[in-house]
């Protein structure tokens, strides 16, 4: 199909699978060269970019993220932002503001999040790019969901100008596509030292040189609690990762289970901080009772125009950085952080990368969704947080397939800034594996 | 009685503290903001370096320990002056700590920290009780000096303040004739619980604070009355403090480090700034190496740093004698003027110390050629000027006797004749140069 062809199916696809928030009223590529689209926490001057929050609607920023313009600059045609839970807080997408995008495979169920919208594009959209951003394991969990190849770098491989915070520490710009060598391609032009983030100017040179990946530990850590579909799936795929000459080693990396509590601690300080500033003031929403005292107005446009995960997580986060508690939490959970980064260097001191099924079941229906509790929603994320937390690269592929067809993803997890041992694996692996694509009609 | 202070001073760098915006006061609001200084979603903050250059030297001058290594601290607040809700400010490893400055030379003052911080916005009232805000303002660096409750009265506070801003500008460079806003929090216990009067603008309002707000909590100590620690506000106007909430305990403000930005190994550079000596050091120097008069060495300094120099200079090389002879005497008493006109060469005055000292002119004539370089009065009208100030002193002498004999017991004897010069001339000389010339023929006649 040619990018016209895309372009003039765009709107009907999206009615379809509802993967933009905001979109592009061009029915032709133009002079493009590619077509890409943004999570719509990214910045983009000529689209409203809301990040998911109602809280932010009708904000059009007057300056383009650096990865967008990156893109942009190389030939990009931005095509749409991509729904996503608000802010990034949440694993289905289901936490948006607006539109919850529909998974490829079948249309009653999640795409997974929080970059849903964009693993949805990248899967339903043919030659398309979709840029994610992960905290938690928002690329790699909607890649997995959606059956797309996915890649986090480390965390300061992409400069995070113009990105709307959920957790400075943790926060990662990345790629999603159908096709694995897409992700390096894209990678080498949206890496790099920007002076406008200085946590982006400590990086060594993105070396992308082809580096044969000759071994994978196996955390028992990380094959606890899986779906016996995804188990089943995961254990087909090691042995064909064996026969492509990968060692597989099983070992204990027993920080991983305290991963999770550190990282909600550490998301939710930092993201009770960063959410401080929508208050109705200067962008966004402003349309509170202005006779009232400024702290009123600001809690009534808060109120009003946060949704229930936003507010939950600004408590927990307040809460965790309170009087008493400040010293007990969050430095405790930066020890963890700590903790959890020595176990990976241990492991990858002697294998190539950790891996281990992405996410334990496979796209859930919305209707289970809406029984899970807060912490069931949580607790889904154990496998990708730790990566997560430690800020070491990690990239998802396509692994199999359930009964239902619905698509099980698995997660190498290698050094920092050692992205280049992922992109080979995952070349690699798309040689010989069989990926079936959801069927699209539109 | 107890006082601390919390002192907020700006930093003069050219653009903001973590963005390119300038620095530089702006006739319309607004004007000078960019995404990062406005908060806006997405940007983030960039350091200038120069603003831990400049909080170093401070923490230098208060003889603080520089920590080597240094972050920041997000401290949130909702205020519509704070464009991201959020502060970026130091709370652990702050650039200085564990300092002390002495008061007068003598009274030692325990600073606490030193750290480096933003300014928010402004807001501004309008008429109809409606609110602006005006970010020019917002991300301008500030440096803020805590101080240990070392100050034992308002009075002290305001010394301790003239003192600490004179040498900070000293020290960073600011022109004396830069409105420099200072700000402060002042802590006063008159029993035991401290109240906060927050955002005095202002070394006189700082003092008229904490002494109306120790008449205040005298008055409540003497009617048996509970003080609560609490916030108060300043009310210039009617020079009484009010109260604005309940205090706010530091860790309330939930911080966190700032995560966009790094730590910062500082010892390096710290090493590298060596920092000029404050005014009061030097008044404190000077007035043991050469032996001077406290009140000679304190006139030289805060006339100028370039007189005191100029005084090291002549002292080095004619001689104490001849330095306070000369440069304490018409060349101070004449330096404003030299100023005003904007000159400043300082060889010339040299030159007629060397050739009184050489022998080829008289002493006033050293003094006539001083006084019309200086203030650009030809030599013979200060001649005739000079003349004419020797004549009043000689007949006021020749009717007065007993003040040459007077004078050799204290020669604060000579006073009488400045009164009556003064009174007689209207200002016309200045009191140094009076001083000056009544010593001359005092003790010509002795």
């Amino acid at each position: 199909m040619s990018m016209d062809d895309v372009m003039s199916k765009l709107k009907a696809v999206n009615e379809k699978y509802r993967m933009f928030h905001a979109m592009t009223d061009d029915t032709s590529a133009g002079d493009a060269d590619f077509l890409f689209s943004a999570k719509d926490n990214l910045t983009s001057k000529d689209m409203e970019t809301c990040a998911g929050s109602r809280i932010l609607e009708g904000y059009h920023p007057v300056f383009d993220a650096t990865s967008i313009s990156k893109l942009r600059d190389a030939g990009g045609k931005l095509v749409g932002k991509t729904n996503m839970d608000e802010f990034g807080f949440g694993t289905f997408s289901t936490n948006s503001g607006f539109e919850i995008p529909r998974n490829p495979y079948a249309l009653d169920r999640a795409c997974g999040g929080s970059s849903g919208g964009s693993a949805c594009a990248a899967s339903v959209i043919e030659d398309h790019i979709s840029l994610g951003v992960s905290t938690g394991g928002s690329i790699c969990c909607p890649a997995s969901f959606c059956g797309v190849y996915g890649i986090a770098p480390t965390y300061g491989r992409v400069s995070r100008y113009g990105l709307i915070d959920y957790g400075n520490s943790l926060d990662k710009i990345g790629v999603l596509s159908q096709k694995a060598t897409d992700l390096k391609k894209y990678m080498e032009l949206i890496a790099g030292k920007d002076d406008r983030d200085p946590t982006s100017m400590v990086q060594p040179d993105f070396d992308t040189s082809y580096t044969k990946m000759r071994s994978v530990a196996i955390p028992k850590e990380g094959i606890e609690g899986l779906s016996k579909e995804v188990e089943a799936a995961f254990n087909n795929a090691v042995e064909q990762l064996k026969g492509m000459g990968v060692d597989v080693e099983y070992v204990d990396m027993p920080s991983l289970r305290f991963a999770m509590p550190a990282y909600y601690v550490l998301a939710t300080s930092e993201a009770s901080t960063n959410l401080a500033r929508y208050v109705g003031m200067r962008y966004g929403h402003q349309d509170g009772d202005r006779t009232q005292k400024f702290d009123d107005f600001f809690t009534e446009v808060r109120t009003k125009y946060f949704g229930d995960e936003a507010k939950r997580r600004i408590l927990l986060g307040t809460y965790a950085r309170m009087a008493g508690f400040g010293g007990r939490h969050y430095a405790k959970a930066r020890e963890v952080r700590q903790v959890v980064i020595n176990d990976y260097k241990k492991v990858l001191a002697d294998h190539d990368a950790v891996l281990a099924p992405t996410m334990p079941f496979t796209a859930p229906k919305f209707d289970d969704i809406s029984k899970m509790s807060a912490l069931d929603s949580y607790k889904a994320d154990y496998l990708t947080v730790p990566a997560n937390i430690a800020g070491t690269p990690h990239l998802s592929v396509p692994c199999g397939y359930d009964s239902e067809g619905m698509p099980v993803g698995m997660q190498f997890v290698a050094d920092h800034w050692n992205e280049k041992v992922l992109f080979s694996v995952a070349e690699d692996w798309e040689k010989q594996f069989d990926l079936k694509r959801p069927e699209v009609s539109i | 009685m107890k006082i601390g202070l919390e002192c907020h001073v700006q930093l003069p760098t050219k653009s903001k503290m973590f963005c390119s915006c300038p620095t530089e006061e702006c006739e319309f609001p607004n004007t000078h903001v960019c995404p990062t200084c406005l908060g806006m979603p997405g940007s983030r903050p960039v350091l200038n370096k120069q603003v831990l250059v400049y909080g170093i030297m401070i923490a230098k001058m208060l003889n603080c320990e520089v920590n080597d290594t240094t972050w920041f601290a997000r401290k949130t607040y909702f205020y519509p002056d704070m464009s991201k809700s959020v502060q970026i400010t130091q709370y652990d490893n702050p650039i200085g700590e564990r300092g002390v400055y002495y008061l007068d030379g003598k009274k030692p003052i325990r600073i606490t920290r030193i750290h480096i911080e933003e300014d928010p916005g402004k807001t501004k009232r309008t008429a109809d009780l409606t609110s602006l805000v005006d970010y020019n303002r917002s991300g301008i660096p500030l440096a803020e000096i805590v101080t240990e409750p070392d100050i034992a009265t308002p009075a002290e506070a305001r010394q301790f303040l003239t003192q600490m801003i004179g040498d900070i500008r000293h020290l960073l460079d600011i022109p004396d004739d830069l409105e420099w806003e200072v700000k402060c929090d002042c802590n006063i216990s008159v029993g035991t619980e401290r109240v906060e009067i927050k955002n005095v603008s202002g070394l006189k309002n700082a003092e008229k604070a904490l002494h109306s707000e120790m008449v205040r909590q005298i008055a409540m100590i003497k009617a048996k009355k509970k003080i609560v620690r609490e916030t108060r506000r300043y009310d210039p106007e009617r020079d009484v403090t009010v109260s604005m909430r309940v205090k706010e305990f530091e860790d309330q403000y939930g911080y966190i480090d700032e995560p966009d930005l790094g730590i910062y190994h500082i010892k390096e550079l710290a090493d590298s700034i060596r920092i000029a000596e404050s005014p009061q050091n030097m008044i404190l120097r000077m007035t043991s190496q050469y032996s001077l008069d406290p009140k000679m060495a304190k006139q030289l300094v805060n006339t100028s740093v370039d007189l005191a120099i100029l005084f090291e200079d002549v002292a080095k090389e004619f001689g104490t004698a001849d330095a306070i002879k000369w440069v304490g005497g018409p060349i101070s008493a004449n330096w404003r003027a030299m100023e005003d006109r904007g000159v400043n060469d300082l060889s010339k005055l040299k030159g007629f110390i060397k050739d009184f000292a050489d022998g080829k002119i008289t002493d006033t004539q050293c003094a006539i050629e001083i006084k019309s370089f200086m203030t650009g009065q030809d030599a013979a009208a200060a001649k005739e000027e000079s003349a004419g100030l020797e004549t009043l002193i000689n007949g006021f002498l020749d009717e007065n006797p007993k003040i040459v004999t007077d004078y050799q017991k204290n020669d604060k004897a000579a006073n009488q004749v400045i009164g009556y010069v003064m009174r007689q001339t209207g200002g016309k000389y200045s009191s140094a140069e009076v001083v000056e010339a009544a010593k001359k023929l005092i003790e010509s006649r002795i």
